[in-house]
C-alpha cells in the first residue's frame, strides 16, 4: 500500500487495552510486527530479551514506571529508538524523559499519523535522503529552484504554501494532521496555538492553485483526521 | 502544676501576677530597709544627746567610787531602757546599772587600744537583749573615765516586725486578689476571642458565606475579625469562582461528548456504506478534536493557576511580537478581505515569554477578524505609556460587546454569544489565556467597546529596564 518498512520489530509497552489494541492494528496494517506488552514488568522483560527495532513506550504503567525502564534500558547499553507516550503534559517531563534517552515523545492524545510520521522518522533517522525534486502524478516539485509544475504549467506558490506542498509530498499517501503540519510546517511547538483554521485556509488556497484548474484532484481532506495528497484510485 | 499553662488567659494572669508580686516584695523590702535607717538614725540621735545627760549625772564618792544620780521618772518608763557602764581606761569596771544584772556592754576596754569615741554599735546582750551602744571618754575630777550607754532597741525592732507583719500578710492577699482581677479581665478581655473560635469553627467550605460578628471595629478585636471575614469574602469567591468553572467545564465536555455519543448510536442503527461509515468516524473525530482542544486550554489554565509556568523571558520589541502574531492569523483576515494595520513604536522592548505574549495577541486578532465584518480594518497599536509602560491596542469597527457583557468577557467560559462562538469552534477560554498571559507579565488588560461599533482591547506591559525609549520614533507595517 505504500513504501513501508518490511519486518520491521516494534515493542508497545501500553497498558490501556483500548489503547494497545488500536496501536496493534493500526501498526500492523502499516506493515510493522507488534508486540505488545501491557505491564511495566513485561515490557522490561521483552526489551531486554528480544531484539526490536522500535519501542513505543507508555510512561504511566503499573508496576515499572516508564522512564524507570527506559533508564534500565540504556544503562544496559541498547541503543533502540524510544518513543515515549506520555499523558502528563508538563515540559519537565518531557525534558527528564528525553534526558533518560528517548528519542522523540508524544502526548495523549495523539493522531495516529502523527505517531507514524514519527516512527518513519525515528526508524530511518541517519539515512534520510534529501530529493532534490517530489513528484505525485503529474505535479513536479523542484526544490533547488523553487518551482512547482504541473502538467508542465509553472505554479506560481507563496512560500508557505510552498513548504506545505513539500511536506504534503514528502508524506504522500499518507494522512498528515493538523497537529503535524503546525509542528513541522509552521514549526510552532506550543499545542495551544490554535493555528487550524489558518492551516485550513492554506490548504484551500494550495487546492484552488493546485487542484481547480484540473481534472484529477490531489489534496484530499480526510475527516476528522487530516489530510492527505494522493492520485486517485 | 503545669510550667506553661495552655492557655493564653493563665499565662497572662501568671504573668501579671508574677511581676507584681516582685514588684511589691521590692517595694516592701526597701520601705522596710527604709524605716530601719531612719529609726536607727534617731536611736542613735537620742543615744548621742543622753550620753551627755549622763556624763553630767556622774558623781564621785568620796571613797573614790562613782555613782549616778539617775532620773527615776525615766527609770520606771517600760519603753525606755538606759544601761550605764563606767570603765577605767585600764580595764576596771567603775560602774554597773543595777539593770545590767552583771551583764557587760561589749568587752572591757583594753588599755593602750582604746576605741572609745566610735560611732555607736549594736550589741545583743547574752539575756537576748538588743541594744545600741555609744561610748566616750570623759575627764572627771583629773581622771579619765570610759563612759558606755546603752539604749534598749527593743520598741525599734517591735516596729519594725509589725511593719514587716503587715507586709509579709498584705502582700500575698494583695497578690492573690490582682491574679483573680487579673484573671477575670483576662477572661473578658479574650473572650470575643473564644467566639471568634467558635463562629470560624462553623464555617466550612460548605457555608463560607457566614462571617464573623464584629461588636466594635475600632478594636483590636475588630480588626482581626475584620481581617478575618475579608480573607473569607475572598475564599468564598474564589471556591464561587472554582465552583463555576467545574461545572462550565464539565458542560463543555459534555457537548462534545454528547454529539460522540449520539452519532456513534444513530449510525449502528442501521447498515451504512462504508463511504458513509467514515464519514461518522470523521464526524466523531472532530468532536475529539474539539475536546482535546478543550482539555488542552484547561491544562494550561490549571497549569497557570497553580502557578508553576515557567516563563522563557527574553528582551523583546513589543511591536516585533504583534507583527509576528499577525503574520500567523492574516490569512484569516486576508480570507475576510480585511487589513491588518500594525502602527507603533518599535524601540519598546518587554521582558516577556515570546510564545505566550504572542499567543495572547493571537487570541485578540482572531477574536477581532471573527467578530468584525468582511472588509472591515483592524487595528494594532503599540504607544509608550506613562509609568515606563508600553500599550497595546487591538482595534476592530466590528460588532462591539454590549455593556452587560463587557465585565465578563475575561471569565472562563464566557462568550457572549453562545450559539454562534460555538459554529466558530471557540470554546470560551481564548480571552481568559489572553488575560492570564498578559497579567503573568506584570500588565492589566482592559475592555472598551460599544455595541455595533467595535471594540478596543488595551493590554498595558511594563517595559524592560533596558527599553530604549525613544519618545515617538514610529515604524509602521
Amino acid at each position: 500500500m505504500h513504501e513501508g518498512m518490511p519486518d520491521l520489530r516494534v515493542l508497545v509497552v501500553e497498558d490501556e487495552a483500548k489503547v494497545a489494541r488500536a496501536l496493534r492494528e493500526g501498526l500492523q496494517r502499516e506493515q510493522y510486527q507488534v508486540v505488545v506488552a501491557p505491564t511495566g514488568e513485561e515490557g522490561f522483560f521483552l526489551v531486554s530479551a528480544e531484539k526490536f527495532d522500535l519501542v513505543i513506550l507508555d510512561l504511566m504503567l503499573p508496576g515499572r514506571d516508564g522512564l524507570q525502564i527506559l533508564s534500565a534500558l540504556r544503562k544496559r547499553g541498547l541503543q533502540t529508538p524510544v518513543l515515549i507516550l506520555t499523558a502528563r503534559d508538563a515540559i519537565e517531563d518531557r525534558v527528564e524523559g528525553l534526558d533518560k534517552g528517548a528519542d522523540d515523545y508524544l502526548v495523549k492524545p495523539f493522531a495516529f499519523p502523527e505517531l507514524l510520521a514519527r516512527m518513519r522518522a525515528l526508524v530511518r533517522r541517519g539515512r534520510q535522503e534529501r530529493a532534490a525534486r517530489l513528484s505525485i502524478d503529474d505535479v513536479e516539485m523542484d526544490l533547488v529552484a523553487h518551482k512547482v509544475r504541473r502538467h508542465g504549467i509553472e505554479i506560481e506558490l507563496t512560500a508557505r504554501e510552498f513548504d506545505l506542498l513539500e511536506y504534503l509530498l514528502r508524506h504522500k499517501e499518507e494522512v498528515v494532521s493538523r497537529e503535524m503540519v503546525t509542528l513541522e510546517v509552521w514549526k510552532e511547538r506550543a499545542r495551544a496555538v490554535p493555528i487550524d483554521n489558518v492551516i485550513d485556509v492554506h490548504i484551500a488556497r494550495l487546492r484552488r492553485k493546485l487542484d481547480e484548474p484540473f481534472e484529477r484532484k490531489l489534496i484530499h481532506t480526510v475527516r476528522g483526521v487530516g489530510f492527505v495528497l494522493r492520485e486517485e484510485s | 502544676m503545669r510550667l506553661s499553662p495552655r492557655n493564653v488567659r493563665s499565662r497572662l494572669t501568671l504573668w501579671y501576677v508574677g511581676v507584681l508580686a516582685a514588684l511589691l516584695i521590692a517595694y516592701g523590702a526597701g520601705s522596710l530597709f527604709y524605716l530601719f535607717l531612719s529609726m536607727r538614725e534617731q536611736v542613735d540621735h537620742n543615744l548621742r544627746e543622753d550620753v551627755e545627760t549622763v556624763a553630767g549625772e556622774i558623781a564621785s564618792q568620796p571613797d573614790g567610787s562613782l555613782t549616778l544620780r539617775l532620773h527615776h521618772g525615766e527609770e520606771g518608763d517600760p519603753g525606755f531602757h538606759r544601761f550605764v557602764e563606767i570603765w577605767s581606761p585600764e580595764g576596771s569596771l567603775l560602774y554597773r546599772t543595777p539593770q545590767l544584772q552583771g551583764l557587760a556592754l561589749g568587752v572591757p576596754p583594753v588599755p593602750g587600744k582604746i576605741t572609745e569615741g566610735r560611732g555607736p554599735f549594736s550589741e545583743r546582750l547574752p539575756n537576748g537583749l538588743r541594744v545600741r551602744v555609744a561610748s566616750s571618754l570623759h575627764h572627771l575630777e583629773g581622771r579619765t573615765v570610759i563612759l558606755r550607754l546603752a539604749h534598749n532597741e527593743r520598741a525599734m525592732w517591735r516596729e519594725l516586725g509589725e511593719f514587716a507583719t503587715v507586709l509579709i500578710i498584705g502582700l500575698p492577699l494583695g497578690v492573690l486578689l490582682a491574679g483573680f482581677g487579673g484573671y477575670a479581665l483576662a477572661r473578658k478581655a479574650l473572650a470575643p476571642i473564644d467566639a471568634m473560635a467558635m463562629q470560624t469553627k462553623r464555617i466550612s467550605a460548605e457555608r463560607l458565606s457566614d462571617r464573623l460578628s464584629i461588636e466594635n471595629r475600632e478594636d483590636e478585636l475588630g480588626k482581626l475579625g475584620t481581617v478575618f471575614n475579608d480573607m473569607l469574602a475572598r475564599l468564598q469567591a474564589a471556591f464561587d469562582q472554582l465552583r463555576r468553572f467545574t461545572a462550565d467545564a464539565s458542560h463543555e465536555l459534555r457537548t462534545p461528548l454528547t454529539a460522540i455519543r449520539s452519532v456513534g448510536e444513530v449510525a449502528l442503527q442501521d447498515q451504512k456504506s462504508p463511504g458513509e461509515y467514515r464519514d461518522v468516524i470523521g464526524s466523531m473525530l472532530e468532536e475529539v478534536d474539539r475536546l482535546t482542544k478543550l482539555v488542552e486550554s484547561l491544562l494550561v489554565l490549571s497549569r497557570a493557576d497553580a502557578g508553576n509556568v515557567q516563563l522563557q523571558r527574553a528582551e523583546i520589541s513589543l511591536l516585533a511580537v504583534a507583527q509576528d502574531a499577525s503574520s500567523l492569523v492574516e490569512v484569516l483576515a486576508e480570507e475576510k478581505r480585511q487589513k491588518i494595520d500594525i502602527v507603533g513604536d518599535a524601540n519598546l522592548i518587554v521582558s516577556a515569554d515570546r510564545l505566550i505574549l504572542r499567543q495572547a495577541i493571537v487570541n485578540l486578532l482572531d477574536n477581532a477578524i471573527k467578530y468584525s465584518p468582511p472588509g472591515s480594518p483592524i487595528f494594532v497599536r503599540v504607544w509608550p505609556a506613562a509609568g515606563n509602560r508600553a500599550t497595546l491596542e487591538i482595534i476592530d469597527v466590528g460588532l462591539g460587546i454590549s455593556l452587560e457583557h463587557q465585565p465578563s468577557v475575561f471569565d472562563r467560559f464566557y462568550r457572549v454569544d453562545k450559539a454562534r462562538t460555538r459554529e466558530w469552534g471557540g470554546v470560551g477560554l481564548g480571552l481568559s489565556i489572553t488575560r492570564w498571559a498578559v497579567e503573568v507579565h506584570g500588565g492589566d488588560i482592559t475592555l472598551e467597546s460599544k455595541e455595533g461599533h467595535g471594540s478596543v482591547f488595551r493590554a498595558s506591559l511594563p517595559l524592560s529596564s533596558n527599553s530604549a525609549s525613544s519618545p515617538t520614533e514610529r515604524g509602521s507595517q
